[in-house]
């Protein structure tokens, strides 16, 4: 896309369609929270569905839910609520035009955003994965196998399947958004350092930024529904 | 979202001074979500034991605040545009309407259909005294 | 009576030695079209790839129409059947209807409304129709690998567990249209908000705007749902979970909740988008501005609203609580406020108006009888005593297909009519629009009226045979009959359309004599950044003056007759 011939050298690049910094800013920013409410409703029919569930199977959900490590889950909960706090004073310093700073904190949340996914793959999913605990049919012969060697009271098993459905799909898209994000990120340290005209403002920190607080706040809720669910 | 309506943006020319949030706000709503995070695990799992109703909704009311955090400084909504506030809230406000489909689910029973009717294993009783895990079974974290 | 205003300054123009270059012109090779940022050229794009799904489902409809008029069901078997009302109702619901309008016409025309440039996220736009063609082409490979065979509803469990047929392909496809029309959502909102023109405001926007922003809405609110549903039905399929299965623990109507949660609401996603452009069509060619227009503009906003509240008129009879039936019911009656408030001020506009019977109106008026009646049988099937009896029959079959063939596919070729000097600069013959206007109106009535009947008598629907009630046979090749009679008039414009690019009379700027910024601010076709020089809104919108345009009419009629006069002499 052609773009304005910008008047001064650092002036951010106003694209064909819009008038000014100004309204391409605050459209990029609406359009940015357009996709969000997108999300939202996204997410909010898996949320929904496990909440519905566990109303109706709630024994059997909280017994199928001592597999889950809370102390695990909680580390993970801490690391991605300091990418956030990084990811946010990214922002800050592009907006002050710190772009060392700026590229610093945004290492720093990859690195969050890594270890998360290597959490949860070393620590939960792929202990689980191997010992048949995934939501095939096999799943019912494996589980309770499964939670007597790990010393917990199995809870009926096709039950149990549909509460670690439920677990698989909502942390796997949560994690497949975590993996975007750092895909993003990974983009825009590499549009920044080769100066990109796509970059010559805060405002794609910004929406990137955005988009990973999304991904914080989906754990925020995650977090207790999953891992923390008081005993009936 | 009538509310929008009422936002003309006729005039694009006016001075757009970002909101630069300062590092000690920013650094004092971190400490506040670690805050949050502390306590919901210390009323889940140390605290006193409570009715489970009572247990959920402590979680839930932790978890919002935490996001409210996060959505009104993370992410600057308290210093944008009414606009971007209603899009913000709008989306979570939208997501509650799924919870209309609980009516159906809460008054089933009213008119007794097959599947979910109350029984010795279903929460749908209201009565969640039929659906407590035995007190001999201990889940030790 | 003809709108036909030549532009004289325009036509003039022409003739220089180097026309001015427009976004059809600006460049030739193929790479330009496919790697076009382009508002215009997308909706080009769009317009060939659902005219081209429009072709593939009226081929299934035609299967089911020749299976039906045969008591005994012998053309056919039943899973081929059961394959082919599957391939119509996605193709033409997921690919075409969803698709159509807001892709099209409001893709070329939302923009140069508001007095912009292109839309807010042009890159995002062109992903967008990648997204639909690669939805699309899943779901052509599902075609080819047998078809499905679950209906467009994807009812759960026969989606999910029993089903043969390649169901997850066909749920890919429909999870990726869906978010190219979210996309397509997005960028409206985005735009209608953010990219105004200086004077453009809200309440100068063409209704069409209004009505654009609505879908849009309803688009990024609703299509999610039924992504991840369509997701949670793959997952259940692919692993045997028990999420919507009753003996695993489950519950289908779950599934039929999250489904109709956005599918009513997209029965608006393809709606919204018609009665936007009946709006404009009936303020043109009845001279006069739309009678109400705050209120047009706020019953989209409403309908909007509501039509996430009423899902549950769907489930009647699926074994959701009495309770929710019923709140259901009620609340679906108001459904038909914000609709007639609609109509009425359509039919107010034209009172007292200067009315041209040009093909884009005369597609408008039956648009206008068509939607009334498939919106009045609404109310028989959202009352809960009378759908118990008719859901399920053709009853039902017949509805739809008023309000989304009558409503929908009526309004989209009346705004193609309409706007297809704008898009192409070049006039179609008026004589074969007219006529395939009237065909289209008279076939369709042929088509669906008697479904209505054959619904009230009891025929189910997605029943390829009924040799338990041989006499229901006239009706049903009336049916038939009338549907050939249909796709004739659904024919005719793909061969007078594409002659019009040919041999077609140049458009002009002006055509219709029309107002709005598209017609007055821009060329027959708009150059690529839609305007010469940057607009600025000062008048209301709809400026028409149908006194002034009636006596110009009459006094062109006085000056004909004198001229006959003169010769007689």
């Amino acid at each position: 896309m052609s773009s304005h011939e910008s008047t001064h050298p650092d002036a951010p690049v106003v694209y064909e369609q819009f008038e000014d910094i100004g309204q391409q800013q605050e459209t990029y920013v609406l359009g940015m929270w357009s996709f969000l409410v997108n999300e939202t409703m996204f997410f909010a029919p898996l949320f929904f569905v496990y909440g519905l569930y566990t109303w109706k199977h709630h024994a059997d959900f909280y017994l199928a839910h001592a597999l889950l490590d809370w102390r695990i889950g909680g580390i993970n909960t801490f690391i991605l609520l300091m990418s956030s706090f990084a990811v946010a004073l990214s922002v800050h310093y592009a907006q002050k035009g710190r772009t060392r700073a700026q590229l610093n904190c945004l290492w720093f949340t990859i690195a969050c955003a890594a270890a998360f996914i290597w959490i949860k793959l070393q620590f939960e999913w792929i202990p689980k994965i191997s010992h048949g605990v995934f939501p095939n049919p096999e799943f019912i012969q494996n589980y309770p196998h499964y939670a007597m060697e790990h010393g917990v009271p199995a809870a009926d098993p096709y039950k149990a399947r549909l509460y670690y459905s439920l677990y698989f799909a909502i942390t796997g898209l949560h994690a497949l958004h975590v993996a975007i994000g750092i895909i993003v990120f990974l983009a825009l340290i590499y549009l920044i350092k080769k100066k990109s005209s796509l970059i010559t403002d805060y405002i794609p920190t910004e929406m990137v930024g955005l988009y990973w607080h999304f991904v914080d706040l989906v754990w925020i809720f995650l977090y207790p529904l999953f891992y923390l669910m008081p005993r009936p | 979202m009538a509310t929008t309506h009422h936002e003309h943006h006729d005039d694009h020319g006016h001075d757009h001074a970002h909101h630069v949030i300062p590092i000690s706000l920013l650094m004092k709503v971190f400490g506040g979500l670690i805050i949050g995070m502390a306590l919901t695990v210390y009323a889940a799992i140390f605290g006193p034991k409570m009715p489970v109703q009572f247990m959920w909704l402590i979680a839930m009311l932790i978890a919002y605040a935490k996001a409210f955090l996060v959505v009104q400084y993370f992410m600057g909504v308290k210093y944008t545009t009414k606009l971007v506030k209603a899009f913000a809230y709008g989306g979570f406000f939208w997501a509650t309407l799924l919870l209309i489909m609980l009516t159906d689910y809460g008054t089933r029973q009213w008119e007794p259909v097959p599947g979910w009717t109350p029984g010795e294993e279903s929460a749908l009783s209201r009565d969640l005294e039929i659906d407590r895990v035995p007190e001999d079974v201990q889940i030790h974290h | 009576m003809s709108a036909t205003v030549v532009d004289k300054t325009q036509e003039e123009g022409l003739h220089e030695p180097h026309p001015k270059k427009n976004y059809l012109t600006a460049d030739h090779t193929i790479k330009s079209w496919l790697l076009t940022v382009d508002h215009k050229r997308i909706a080009v794009l769009y317009l060939i790839s659902t005219t081209f799904f429009f072709f593939l489902g009226s081929i299934a409809a035609a299967f089911i129409r020749a299976e039906l008029t045969n008591p005994m069901g012998t053309l056919l078997t039943s899973e081929t059947y059961n394959k082919m009302f599957s391939a119509h109702g996605i193709i033409m619901v997921f690919f075409f209807l969803v698709a159509v309008i807001p892709g099209v016409l409001g893709n070329f025309l939302l923009p140069i409304m508001v007095g912009a440039r292109d839309l807010a996220f042009p890159r995002l736009n062109l992903l967008s129709w990648y997204v639909f063609m690669a939805g699309g082409t899943c779901f052509v490979i599902a075609l080819m690998m047998g078809g499905v065979d679950a209906g467009w509803t994807f009812y759960t469990p026969l989606s999910s567990l029993y089903s043969n047929t390649p169901i997850t392909l066909a749920l890919v496809g429909v999870f990726f249209a869906g978010f190219a029309s979210i996309f397509t959502g997005l960028n409206f909102i985005a735009t209608v908000h953010k990219m105004r023109a200086p004077g453009m405001t809200w309440f100068r926007m063409p209704l069409f705007v209004w009505g654009q922003y609505a879908t849009g809405v309803i688009m990024i609110l609703g299509t999610p749902v039924i992504a991840i549903t369509l997701l949670m039905v793959a997952i259940e399929r692919m692993f045997k979970i028990g999420i919507f299965s009753p003996e695993l623990g489950g519950d289908p109507v779950l599934f039929q909740h999250l489904f109709w949660f956005y599918s009513h609401p997209a029965v608006y996603i393809m709606l919204l988008p018609g009665m936007a452009v009946i709006s404009e069509l009936m303020a043109c060619f009845s001279r006069r501005p739309v009678f109400g227009y705050k209120f047009v503009a706020f019953s989209s906003i409403g309908i909007a609203a509501l039509s996430f509240l009423v899902w549950g008129h769907h489930m009647f009879v699926s074994s959701q609580s009495v309770l929710q039936g019923i709140v259901f019911s009620l609340i679906s009656f108001l459904v038909a406020v914000p609709s007639a408030i609609k109509v009425f001020n359509w039919a107010l506009t034209m009172w007292k108006g200067s009315v041209h019977f040009t093909t884009p109106m005369i597609y408008a008026l039956g648009f206008l009888g068509l939607f009334v009646v498939g919106g009045l049988t609404g109310l028989y099937l959202a009352a809960i005593d009378t759908d118990v009896h008719l859901t399920g029959t053709y009853f039902v079959v017949a509805h739809f297909h008023y309000v989304m063939v009558g409503g929908t596919i009526m309004a989209f070729l009346g705004g193609l009519h309409f706007w297809w000097p704008k898009m192409f600069g070049r006039m179609y013959s008026e004589f074969w629009g007219k006529l395939s206007a009237i065909i289209v109106f008279v076939g369709f009535n042929f088509t669906f009226f008697p479904q209505f009947i054959l619904g009230y008598l009891g025929m189910p629907r997605r029943y390829h045979y009924y040799y338990f009630a041989p006499e229901w046979q006239v009706y049903h090749v009336l049916s038939s009959a009338g549907s050939t009679v249909l796709g004739i008039g659904f024919l005719m414009p793909a061969f007078y359309l594409t002659a019009s690019l040919i041999n077609g009379k140049r458009a002009g700027r002006n055509p219709w004599g029309a107002k709005g910024l598209e017609w007055e601010h821009a060329d027959s076709p708009p150059v690529t950044l839609n305007f010469d020089k940057p607009v600025v809104v000062t008048g209301p919108v709809y400026d028409y003056d149908a006194e002034k345009d009636s006596e110009m009419i009459r006094a062109g009629q006085r000056l004909v007759d004198m001229v006959k006069g003169e010769e007689e002499k």
